[in-house]
């Protein structure tokens, strides 16, 4: 069971590494690479578009809780379900007659 | 009944609950217009409550009713998926109150605007509420059940 499980996680490792090489040896991927004068424009572009755009686009007048609730959305639901998993190990560790 | 502090202390905490629970519900309901939202208008919630705990002791922390905490924290997760797939339309969170001019449609500034988003700051705000008094509790029940 145990060596099944380490082929297991040494294939999944091996996987990822391998996506990850070949996500960076994509030639269309350089072009966006960290550092590189034609990303740097296109960041500066997106920021520059959600703040001018961002009221209109979601409603709020704070551009911050429109970026959070409304353009990224997921990383709030990301978020609220850490919490709530934070707060279930809690309680389920911590309860009245809990684990002694 | 072992008294944790003073009857003054309990009393000055009692008075200034008031005005830690309306800031805080001001935070979550204008989070679309100022700065702050529904994790810090409920983290603020929690710290009155927190503040409640700490003046009144282990037999306040006895009289709360866990399975309304976890039901109030099921609901704001709830409806915070509800609200964020009323878009499917378009997309997962599509702002579909806002852009169809549905509900919180005025103009931008106003308090009854922004779509979805201050429904999902009190979705959230709930749940933050929730899920950090009911984390507080448990841990100030396990330091206090020993003595």
């Amino acid at each position: 069971m145990n060596t099944i499980r380490s082929i297991l996680a040494v294939s999944a490792l091996l996987v990822i590494l391998f996506t990850f090489i070949l996500i960076s040896f994509n030639p269309g991927y350089g072009l966006f690479s960290f550092g590189h004068p034609e990303e740097k424009s296109w960041r500066i572009a997106l920021y520059k578009y959600y703040i001018e755009n961002g009221a209109n686009l979601s409603g709020g007048a704070n551009i911050v809780t429109d970026i959070v609730f409304d353009l990224r959305g997921y990383d709030t639901l990301g978020e609220a379900t850490v919490l709530f998993t934070a707060i279930a190990g809690a309680l389920a560790l911590l309860r009245r007659g809990g684990a002694k | 009944m072992t008294r944790t502090f003073s009857r003054i202390v309990e009393t000055v905490a009692d008075f200034f609950l008031i005005f830690i629970i309306v800031f805080g519900i001001y935070i979550i309901t204008h989070g679309h217009l100022t700065p702050g939202g529904g994790f810090q208008g409920g983290v603020v919630l929690a710290a009155g409550i927190l503040l409640l705990l700490v003046a009144h002791g282990f037999s306040f922390a006895r009289k709360i009713p866990e399975e309304l905490l976890s039901d109030l924290e099921a609901i704001g997760g709830i409806a915070f998926i509800l609200l964020a797939s009323l878009g499917f339309g378009q997309s997962f969170f599509y702002n579909i109150l806002w852009h169809e001019k549905l509900a919180f449609a005025e103009q931008v500034g106003r308090f009854f605007s922004g779509g979805a988003i201050p429904l999902m700051n009190l979705s959230v705000g709930l749940k933050v509420v929730a899920g950090i008094t009911s984390g507080m509790f448990a841990l100030s029940l396990f330091g206090g059940e020993e003595s």
